[in-house]
């Protein structure tokens, strides 16, 4: 009886597994639903509002560019240079010192960018603001997108996302200049500078020598997270000798406060972020109106005041 | 010979007359073509009434599309029924050749029942002259959400858009201001939508006030002063809690014992809610010293940090 109840269960498994297979090609996630519009929407939403200094851009070319990148060809043999006639109608120039570069730490840079006002990382360009959290591939011998499933960089590294950001990476560090800063994770798992990593790879060697002033690096930690790497140390030591030796100006800081508050939203009683300035906690407490009791008190007072002296009065 | 000395002059005649009537036509068809592209260009040019205010965003559809779709497909996945092609098509009528002072709330009503979606309790964060801080808070902090991250306010935010009753029916170069009329498109949709972002929040809700504005830090004729405050709903809504924020560095000009927050405070009560207040809540002042990091008000306790 058992015997039979395993057997059912392990043939339903493999049944499941065996569908799922056959509908979906690949481990990734499918293209996100109505891409077309997303992209052109973000792009007229980049130069009218979001950044409207960088003047009229056609963004129905701009899509059919990003397109034709990846559509009808094989999902595992695109290539950074695939994007280069879509990376050609949406650039535009970085504003000196405002470049961010980021390994580890996605979301906070893009609090701390605050959308390119204090600073403008890749995704607050126009080639990276199209292509942020989405997801996209085609099929050979077909002009549609696959919204079933897309190859992960596991399973082939030349697929379109990937190769989209090496391209925008690329872009975005040969088109940088003044004072760069880059902002590491001090807390992550394998080390600040990872290598393989996008920072490593596709943008220091892309960067313009003769462009750059200076390179800051910060290293944050998780408020609450392990202080695995710091400046002068691990991979950190060796992404601060890699830049000396490349001839750059290079300063490195622990912590970086600007950094920490930020952080910080999320832990405000955490030791590390108590401002000394704060009152007590027990500051906060209801309020009450009194509706206008003590004025009305005071008129009452005043007015029998006034009775009293006018009846002395006659 | 009499006839040849005729013929000399005739044809010296012939050809002065010749010449001036070259003129005359090469000064008619000058005339001509100047009237014409003239004409041409008043044809082309609107008709459209004038307003102080800027115009419709340019691109409107695919701007309030995209951004319909990305909050549908990439933020809130929760929200997939949501159909971002009517929502966009009631939008546009509510407006499009209207006399763009003569909008009414039946105008939006079916974009407002389209695009509304509930709202989690206890997450639901008012505002009040502290439209840059309040945003850039529930952007670091998604526990909570502005009417800009609702859908409505999301698709809306920052952009503008008119009628007129002329072709193409759309106002890209001016809209009018509100004190040109207050019956307005923009001013009609941002009430009714405050209005309704009020009426569907519950539990606790939050409001961030600014103790550094010299007009004080709760104005009645503000949005959250007419229109907010008076339509939460006693029956879902159980506490408020005001954030009342100073700049870093700035005035102190009210705080939480201050005449207007009192006055806020007796509107409440009197509609049963339970009010707190806290002056400089932790969190968002964490947020104000991101800009501010070497103020005094700003200093850290613990000061492991390696000098830069």
């Amino acid at each position: 009886m058992m015997k039979s109840l395993c057997l059912l269960l392990v043939s339903v498994l493999f049944m499941n597994s065996l569908l799922e297979a056959q509908g979906r090609k690949w481990k990734g996630e499918g293209t996100t639903l109505n891409l077309e519009s997303i992209v052109i929407g973000r792009c007229y939403d980049y130069i009218r509002l979001v950044n409207p200094a960088v003047g009229e851009k056609n963004c129905s070319e701009i899509w059919e560019a990003f397109k034709n990148a990846f559509i009808n060809k094989d999902p595992c043999s695109i290539l950074p240079k695939d994007y280069e006639l879509f990376i050609s109608l949406s650039l535009h120039p970085i504003p000196p010192n405002k470049s961010l570069f980021w390994e580890n730490n996605q979301l906070l840079v893009n609090s701390f960018a605050d959308r390119g006002r204090r600073y403008m990382s890749l995704a607050d360009t126009l080639f990276g603001f199209l292509g942020d959290f989405l997801n996209w591939c085609g099929q050979a011998n077909s002009t549609g997108l696959d919204y079933e499933s897309c190859p992960t960089t596991e399973e082939c590294e030349n697929n379109a996302v990937e190769s989209f950001w090496r391209m925008a990476s690329i872009t975005y560090a040969q088109h940088s200049s003044g004072v760069i800063h880059v902002l590491l994770n001090g807390s992550a798992v394998g080390g600040a500078y990872p290598q393989p990593g996008f920072f490593a790879d596709y943008e220091i060697p892309n960067l313009q020598k003769d462009k750059i002033s200076q390179i800051v690096i910060w290293v944050v930690d998780d408020i609450e997270g392990p202080d695995i790497d710091s400046c002068g140390t691990h991979t950190v030591k060796v992404l601060e000798n890699r830049l000396i030796t490349l001839g750059y100006d290079v300063t490195c800081t622990d912590n970086y406060k600007s950094v920490m508050f930020l952080l910080c939203l999320d832990y405000p009683d955490d030791s590390k972020c108590t401002l000394s300035s704060s009152a007590p906690a027990a500051q906060r407490g209801p309020v009450s109106s009194d509706r206008g009791g003590s004025w009305n008190k005071l008129m009452f007072v005043s007015f029998v005041g006034f009775l009293f002296r006018f009846a002395l009065v006659y | 010979m009499p006839f040849r000395q005729g013929s000399a002059r005739t044809r010296q005649r012939t050809v002065l007359l010749v010449g001036v009537a070259v003129l005359l036509a090469a000064l008619l068809l000058a005339v001509v073509l100047a009237s014409v592209l003239t004409h041409g260009k008043q044809e082309v040019s609107p008709k459209m009434l004038q307003w102080k205010d800027r115009g419709t965003t340019k691109n409107l559809q695919e701007v309030i599309l995209g951004r319909c779709y990305n909050y549908v497909m990439a933020r809130y996945p929760e929200l997939g029924d949501k159909d971002c092609l009517k929502i966009w098509e009631s939008l546009k009528h509510a407006f499009i050749y209207k006399n763009p002072c003569n909008i009414t709330s039946e105008d939006y009503q079916p974009l407002m029942e389209l695009a509304s979606h509930p709202i989690p309790c206890n997450k639901s964060l008012f505002w009040s002259k502290t439209s840059d801080l309040a945003h850039r808070y529930t952007k670091s902090n998604q526990n909570f959400l502005t009417l800009e991250d609702t859908l409505l306010g999301y698709m809306a935010d920052r952009v503008s858009w008119c009628g007129d009753p002329s072709a193409p029916g759309i106002n890209y170069e001016s809209c009018p201001k509100r004190s040109e009329c207050e019956s307005n498109p923009s001013s009609v949709f941002w009430k009714m939508a405050s209005k309704m972002f009020a009426e569907a929040a519950c539990g606790v809700v939050q409001v961030m006030l600014n103790g550094s504005v010299e007009a004080g830090a709760f104005r009645s004729s503000s949005i959250f002063g007419s229109i907010e405050i008076f339509n939460l709903n006693p029956n879902k809504v159980s506490a408020v809690h005001i954030w009342l924020m100073h700049d870093i560095g700035g005035p102190q000009t009210e705080s939480c014992s201050g005449h207007s927050i009192r006055r806020l405070t007796s509107i409440l009560e009197q509609r049963n809610f339970k009010i707190t207040c806290e002056d400089n809540y932790r969190p968002v002042q964490l947020l104000q010293c991101v800009h501010n990091p070497d103020h005094t008000d700003c200093r850290l306790c613990t000061n492991t940090t390696a000098a830069p």
